[in-house]
């Protein structure tokens, strides 16, 4: 068949645009009223009556880069033993509790924060309320349900880890990167470590982390706020001040100075896979905005850099992308390339290294520009469908940048970034010393070792 | 729905047990029972308007003005039950490539107009649909309708494209047999369908898409992709006028054609069966538990799934209390009913470490027992109900969550007007209900059970649970086409495909940056 390339197609309507225009749509602004309790907890209520159900999170900032070492894995396996009762709660009654009233509700554990949210129909607010301050003031643990929990977390590990192909990238990645900063492990934790969790760990975790003015309470959803303010100053304003401030002291890592290369072979690996580290910035550095724009440019949608040329055109990888991952302390950019039988793993790093290149040697395409800007302020808008959505968005603004006003003002920040600028973090991080280059192979492979230039 | 918490958890919470408060610090905390609700808001389904063309396409609309985007849908009726014997996956293959190139723009010419507009654009086909999906910003709706019928009707299909997709899957073949928890679904598949197409992996096999060609997909879309045979949904930040306006002017020329009838045998009845497929070194082993249940549209599809859910749903989850809470011998363990257009099954699932494996699927399969040999208790039955009608606003928060509701709806055949009255009809469920589809539909006797995981380690323990039957196969060995499961020394190794977003994968490895406490 043949195929036309055209630029106008009367026929079927379509036009391609030689260049593109950013998009004029925007998502609308955030509705919220934020305070602080008496005892410093942080509330943020945004009200939707779009549906009778209404979402409430909790967020402790606390996660598994406060795990020093020989406890990594603790936030997370602590998080699991929030849900094993309190004074007037019994083990397991939180989620029954929820369900009971039709809600759903669940927990995770990032390096940054632990979080706890459940959605529910709109008449049971003070119920999530009642359950989530009777925790946060009176949890209850003992020995054997330390045990129980600690086995249940071990098969997690092994679920989600240990018996997945590639299941271990994330933690073989970070190891290799970090030498001194907590995100060398990831929240899992280590099986050694989850072994060595000790009763007298989770009161010290609880008393620490576990106090107002570390938590931030959202909700989104269909109620009033002045009555909801009253609801909750009533059941968390009873919640105990925190003894002492919570500690911040995070180990700095240190710049890395030289090229880091390391070849290692690892289990259930079925296919040879390249990835370029380099370290770079925190969530909210100025120059975090361009490096999300490189990310879209390298890796969002089938026209983007690496994938058109590594998956598409030379056929280097099944799969291949690149991209920040830009948290609350200084984290990674990574480009990963998953190699097919057939191509040796070093066509596929130097294909990633040179798209690196290019984004510091080059300025990228206006086109490219506007795209990327067009592909963010999609992820805006269908990043708040819904109420766990929103929530999330807010909660990421007040605890990890800790100005709410980011949840709506960044986008006018992404709107503004110039190609000027995604060339000058490029520069500024894709530097030669600043590079980890990992090869993971299948077992029996036979080529393994590092090397630092 | 009662105002007030049940009696059963004010006295569960009266009873309390000694445990050590965490906090060393006298915390002043009343001892309570739960507040009382508030004024219950009334439940309503949302509004939505359907449509039909002259040439059979029917279309959904779903109004959305909180964000400025619209989702365009279009299902087509036909999946992977209508890949012929030999061909398993060409429905999917067929899907795959929609977005590859057509009679007007290359493959990369699709790319750059969605990307540039920052749109999403994704294809694909499951048992018993396949889909187009677009997502744009409301700005470009007209572009999104003239794409979406531009890839639904003009696929190129060249041979490049073809060849360039065949390598992608072929590869992920590698991968998706070392993932116990692919093999383990893909097996059991198998073993419940036998040789209806729903037993067969839906993307294809290593041999079948090997031997796949241009003509095959071009036939599969002629015949398949029709406007009545298929259904559009459109959600989002325009008016029904201009949906249905933009739907028919852009689509009214598609012509229709006579539908293909489907043309299949019976799965054959339950039968007892152990598989293990032995992955030494494995460190845990996927347990999948099950057997053949009922088609979507069946009268007692929603008693039985009632009961699958105090089995192992939400609300109940019997297997989840016995192997996680009291055991801890496993993170997650569930079981759900899976209704299809022609036919359906039951599965519990769990994953263990290797050396509890015979404990729990001797666990599971008593389960499944209990299940059919006693009543169930009015208050575990209310509780499930509590959690299915409580969870009914949850379930339409959105408007695509909406539209997908009504989507299944017409595709199942099933009455529109349940949509609306799906907490009442989950209330009427009584014990008997329970009770006479537990004993009609469950046969905990003729169990297909698959475990795959180091055999080495759990192998010999499994007479001494009940379970002297069993087969076990090497992993390295499996062929899902063969009769015996076992690859033959003069086949192709035969292998298997993950159907999803292959790229969404490989960007979980390195984007999940956060556990869940529960699945």
């Amino acid at each position: 068949m043949q195929m036309v390339a055209a630029i106008t197609l009367p026929a079927v309507g379509l036009v391609l645009l030689s260049t593109t225009v950013f998009s004029a749509v925007r998502p609308p602004k955030f509705d919220y009223r934020i305070s602080t309790l008496e005892n410093g907890m942080t509330v943020v209520l945004s009200e939707d009556h779009s549906t009778p159900i209404a979402h409430v999170e909790v967020w402790y900032r606390v996660g598994s880069k406060d795990e020093p070492p020989g406890r990594t894995g603790f936030a997370h396996l602590f998080e699991h033993l929030m849900f094993k009762g309190s004074q007037n709660v019994q083990s397991d009654q939180h989620l029954s509790f929820i369900s009971s009233v039709g809600g759903d509700g669940n927990a995770y554990t990032t390096e940054d924060a632990t979080v706890f949210f459940q959605t529910v129909p709109s008449q049971y607010l003070p119920l999530v309320f009642w359950l989530e301050a009777d925790r946060m003031a009176t949890l209850r643990i003992d020995q054997r349900t330390l045990d129980a929990e600690r086995e249940v977390v071990k098969e997690e590990r092994r679920f989600r880890y240990e018996n997945e192909p590639f299941g271990l990238l994330s933690e073989i990645l970070y190891d290799h990167a970090y030498t001194t900063h907590p995100y060398k492990h990831t929240p899992i934790g280590s099986m050694v470590d989850l072994e060595a969790a000790a009763i007298e760990d989770v009161r010290a975790f609880f008393e620490t982390y576990y106090v107002p003015e570390n938590a931030t309470l959202l909700v989104v959803g269909d109620f009033e706020t002045d009555k909801v303010l009253q609801m909750v100053e009533h059941y968390f304003g009873r919640v105990p001040k925190a003894r002492r401030p919570v500690p911040r002291e995070i180990p700095r890592e240190p710049p890395q100075r030289s090229e880091k290369r390391i070849t290692l072979e690892a289990d259930n690996w079925p296919l040879p896979t390249v990835v370029v580290a380099h370290h770079i910035t925190y969530d909210g550095h100025p120059d975090a905005y361009p490096l999300h724009i490189a990310s879209k440019v390298l890796s969002d949608g089938q026209s983007s850099r690496i994938y058109r040329r590594l998956v598409y055109t030379e056929q280097l990888a099944i799969t291949a992308f690149g991209q920040g991952n830009i948290i609350e302390d200084p984290n990674l950019f990574y480009a990963v390339a998953v190699v097919p039988h057939g191509t040796r793993p070093k066509q596929a790093e130097a294909a990633l290294i040179e798209e690196l290149e290019r984004l510091k040697n080059e300025l990228i395409t206006d086109e490219e520009l506007e795209r990327s800007k067009n592909q963010f302020a999609r992820d805006y808008v269908i990043g708040r469908f819904t109420n766990a959505q929103k929530a999330a968005h807010l909660a990421h603004a007040a605890v990890i940048h800790n100005d709410i006003t980011t949840a709506d003002g960044e986008f006018d920040i992404f709107i503004n970034v110039t190609k000027e600028d995604v060339r000058r973090v490029a520069r500024t991080y894709f530097t030669d010393e600043n590079r980890l280059v990992m090869t993971i192979l299948p077992h029996g492979s036979g080529e393994v070792g590092s090397r630092s230039r | 729905m009662s105002g007030t918490v049940s009696t059963f958890f004010v006295l569960g919470v009266l009873s309390l047990v000694a445990t050590v408060p965490v906090s060393a610090q006298r915390v002043h905390w009343p001892h309570e029972t739960p507040p009382p609700a508030l004024l219950a808001p009334d439940v309503e389904f949302p509004d939505y308007q359907l449509h039909r063309l002259e040439n059979g396409l029917q279309v959904v609309y779903v109004g959305a003005h909180e964000q400025p985007a619209v989702n365009l849908r279009l299902l087509v009726r036909a999946g992977a039950s209508s890949d012929p014997t030999d061909k398993s996956g060409l429905a999917a293959l067929t899907a795959q490539l929609l977005d590859q190139g057509t009679a007007n723009l290359t493959a990369q010419e699709i790319a750059q107009a969605i990307d540039s507009i920052g749109g999403g654009l994704s294809v694909g086909a499951g048992t018993d649909l396949s889909f187009v999906n677009i997502l744009v910003l409301k700005d470009s709706f007209e572009f999104a309708l003239a794409m979406l019928s531009d890839i639904a009707r003009n696929p190129a299909y060249t041979e490049a494209e073809i060849d360039r997709q065949r390598q992608q899957l072929l590869s992920e073949i590698q991968i998706s047999y070392d993932d116990p928890a692919y093999v383990s679904n893909m097996v059991f598949e198998k073993l419940v369908y036998g040789s209806h197409p729903y037993g067969m992996p839906h993307n294809g096999t290593q041999g079948s898409l090997s031997h796949m060609t241009r003509g095959d997909l071009v036939e599969f879309h002629q015949r398949h992709y029709l406007p009545n045979n298929s259904i559009l949904a459109i959600v989002g930040d325009v008016t029904a006028q201009e949906a249905f306006d933009g739907a028919t002017r852009v689509l009214e020329d598609w012509p229709r054609g006579d539908l293909p009838t489907p043309n299949l045998q019976e799965p054959p009845p339950p039968a007892s069966r152990l598989m293990i497929v032995d992955k030494p070194g494995a460190v845990q082993t996927a347990v999948r538990v099950g057997h053949l249940a009922l088609p979507r549209a069946h009268p007692d599809y929603l008693s039985l799934d009632v009961a699958i859910k105090i089995l192992g749903g939400e609300g109940g989850n019997r297997l989840g209390s016995v192997l996680r809470t009291e055991r801890s011998l496993t993170y997650s363990a569930s079981a759900e009913m899976s209704g299809r257009q022609f036919a359906g099954d039951l599965m519990a699932r769990t994953d263990t470490r290797s050396v509890a494996t015979a404990e729990v699927l001797r666990l599971t399969v008593d389960e499944i027992s209990k299940m059919r040999r006693e009543r169930v208790s009015g208050q575990e039955l209310r509780r499930a109900k509590d959690y299915l009608a409580g969870n009914f606003p949850l379930t339409i928060e959105t408007p695509n969550a909406i539209a997908a509701k009504v989507l299944e709806a017409i595709l199942y055949g099933l009455d529109l007007d349940d949509l609306e009255t799906y907490p009442e009809r989950i209330n009427a469920v009584t014990v008997n209900d329970i009770q006479r589809v537990a004993r009609q539909y469950l046969k905990p006797g003729h169990l297909s059970m698959v475990l795959v995981g180091d055999a080495s380690s759990f192998v010999d323990d499994l007479s001494g649970v009940g379970f002297d039957s069993y087969e076990v196969i090497p992993i390295s060995e499996l062929d899902i086409s063969a009769v015996d499961f076992r690859r033959t020394k003069n086949a192709a190794k035969g292998k298997t495909l993950e159907g999803k977003d292959r790229r969404s994968r490989y960007y979980r490895l390195l984007r999940t940056r956060s556990l869940s406490h529960s699945f």
